[in-house]
């Protein structure tokens, strides 16, 4: 792994991190040892976070790196490497609800804490969380949601896996700007957060993660 | 604060006339920083005069006649202030064939579904360089053809720098013949055909509402954004500007400051026109949250307070939706000169403003909407009180919801919070 690398990527030194890929690449470096220095540099990037110190600019800035670099390693990798991942999360805006923010950003931070997150996107059916709890088996729902609407259709989808029988498998956390403890309440989730931070910290104190 | 009253008493053998003065008075005073008779009160039903009328919100935003209808039924009901319907109105949307970034109930939503906006990279970085050079040609022959799908002839116009070539220019005209311009022209003049009849309406319900006894909303006059904002919401998206703050810093801040210009231009000329000297800035990545304090000193505060202060100097009233949070920005607001600009607050700590900006500027908002949602009567009446005596305090302060917008709210809850801000607003 290249302490080099994990530098320029946690400090947002977007050329030369992908200039530092090629080098090491063409130099015969393990495509594998690349994206441990990302997994590494995210981690940093994530604590950078937590701390108020990096905000959605480099987050964004991060997940482009990212991606440009995975693009680069892919090809060259010979085994498959789902690296070990941890409990289960099922994520997405609920119905009527486009909004999108803070929900990827939820879904960064559990990843970067090692979570095994599926994103279900924005607007998702309250069938489509049954379902999805049905098939993926996770073992924590969070429910993201920015407008005022979204109240109702959080409240609707965990009657929904409640009316389903799921609801005893699950532990339903919600977040977005204007949730609150009182709306958590009224759809009947186990808990809200008020940041992605929160949102890590329920699902490791639920899973029993480190 | 005085002692209590009943709040019916308060208002009782008035006339239409008489509230109407002692409600524009009222809401004038805060605004001015001034100690009102008594905390106003604003109520943006938004939806919930759908849900009130059982109407879907498809029609709410269709059916102007009946909008009208609900919206005087709910004011006179509850006697608020100052009330409003849904803020955005799709009809000039709409006459445009559609466009790429706004969905309105029964248009890519349920007729039930939330307006909301689409954002979507619809400037491209390798756009910046066109869009400093010549804002207006860009945005005319490239970003009108992206956006709404109906104007994509205007793409076949020659630059509009051509039209500076005097009478030699008479020689490019003829394009404006091709089939797909003429189709392009005809649907702008639908849509502006649209908006002057919205505009006329909005015009007739103020008139009416004031008949009724009720003053103008503060939401009223002219709409500009923060150039960040501007740079943001309609052109590179959430995505692309903050990939911007670090990739093309330079070109980000050389288009905000094209975009003061012609921003400011626009407000003042609309303001003179109307005599409505009231501006709306409606705030979104400025918010705690989105970028640190440097990139926010950098980025988004200069050009939104020369923004304000420009207006000011015009005579104008900045009404600022500070909406997110912006616990940790109050010090950049208290920049502002003091009784010249005034604000809403969605979810920062109200009293924490109070507490930094209360000789600053009028503070608007206060009441969660979760609470008239999901909330008792006892809690509701408790927080209207605390509102009333701590951020009412010394007067500058307007009560409403935190976002114009009550869809959801239980008439009931709405009830109790009107009355209580009646019996324990008084000064």
């Amino acid at each position: 792994m290249s302490d080099e690398l994990v530098k320029a990527i946690a400090d947002m030194q977007e050329e030369e991190a992908l200039a530092l890929t090629k080098k090491l690449l063409d130099g015969g470096a393990e495509p594998i040892a690349i994206l441990n220095a990302c997994r590494a540099a995210m981690e940093i990037v994530g604590q950078r976070f937590e701390k108020n110190e990096y905000f959605i600019p480099e987050l964004i800035l991060a997940g482009e790196m990212l991606k440009t670099i995975s693009a680069e390693v892919k090809p060259r990798l010979k085994q498959s490497v789902d690296g070990k991942k941890g409990a289960k999360v099922l994520l997405g805006t609920v119905q009527g609800d486009i909004h999108d923010i803070g929900k990827d950003i939820v879904s960064f931070m559990l990843d970067v804490n090692g979570f095994e997150v599926k994103d279900l996107g924005v607007d998702v059916p309250v069938a489509k969380f049954v379902e999805e709890i049905k098939t993926y088996q996770p073992a924590v729902v969070a429910l993201s949601g920015f407008l005022t609407l979204a109240y109702t259709s959080m409240k609707e989808t965990v009657e929904a896996i409640a009316a389903a029988g799921l609801r005893q498998q699950v532990k339903i956390m919600i977040g977005g700007g204007t949730m609150d403890q009182q709306i958590c309440a009224y759809a009947g989730a186990d808990a809200f957060g008020k940041d992605a931070m929160a949102a890590v910290a329920l699902a490791k104190e639920w899973t029993g993660a480190k | 604060m005085a002692t209590v009253t009943s709040a019916a008493a308060l208002d009782a053998g008035k006339t239409a006339q008489q509230l109407l003065g002692e409600r524009a008075k009222r809401l004038q005073d805060a605004l001015q920083l001034k100690q009102p008779d008594r905390v106003p009160i604003q109520l943006g039903f938004g939806y919930m005069l759908a849900e009130m009328g059982g109407i879907t919100r498809q029609e709410l935003h269709e059916n102007a006649a009946k909008e009208q209808e609900l919206l005087e039924k709910a004011a006179l009901e509850f006697q608020p202030d100052s009330a409003m319907s849904v803020y955005n109105n799709p009809a000039s949307s709409l006459a445009i064939g559609g466009d790429r970034m706004t969905r309105f109930p029964g248009h890519g939503l349920p007729p039930n579904g939330s307006f909301q906006f689409v954002e979507g990279e619809y400037m491209k970085p390798e756009d910046y360089d066109d869009f400093i050079a010549d804002t207006g040609d860009w945005a005319v022959r490239k970003y009108w053809p992206r956006v709404f799908p109906e104007l994509g002839g205007l793409a076949l116009l020659p630059p509009l720098g051509m039209a500076a070539f005097g009478h030699y220019n008479l020689y490019n005209l003829g394009v404006i013949q091709a089939p797909p311009v003429v189709k392009s022209l005809q649907f702008l003049a639908k849509a502006a055909e649209a908006q002057a009849v919205a505009d006329a309406r909005a015009v007739s319900s103020v008139q009416r509402m004031a008949a009724l006894g009720f003053a103008p909303p503060t939401f009223m006059g002219a709409l500009v954004e923060a150039p960040f904002d501007f740079m943001s919401d309609t052109l590179r998206g959430m995505r692309g500007i903050m990939l911007d703050i670090h990739r093309r810093p330079e070109k980000l801040l050389a288009a905000m400051d094209k975009v003061l210009k012609f921003e400011l231009e626009h407000a003042i000329g609309w303001c003179n026109a109307t005599g409505i000297k009231v501006t709306f800035i409606p705030l979104h990545r400025g918010s705690d949250g989105f970028m640190s304090l440097p990139q926010f000193e950098k980025f988004y505060w200069p050009t939104l307070k020369a923004m304000q202060l420009a207006l000011v100097d015009a005579g104008i009233m900045p009404f600022v939706f500070y909406e997110g949070v912006w616990d940790q920005r109050l010090k950049y607001l208290a920049e502002l000169p003091k009784g010249k600009t005034s604000g809403l607050f969605q979810f920062s700590d109200i009293y924490k403003v109070k507490e930094v900006l209360g000789d600053v500027m009028c503070i608007a908002g206060g009441m969660r909407n979760s609470l008239l949602q999901a909330g008792t009567a006892e809690e509701v009446r408790a927080e209207t009180i605390k509102l009333c005596r701590e951020v009412g305090k010394g007067g500058g302060f307007i009560m409403t919801t935190g976002i114009g917008e009550m869809e959801g709210c239980k008439p009931e809850l709405v009830k109790v919070w009107v009355d209580t801000t009646k019996e324990y607003g008084v000064y």
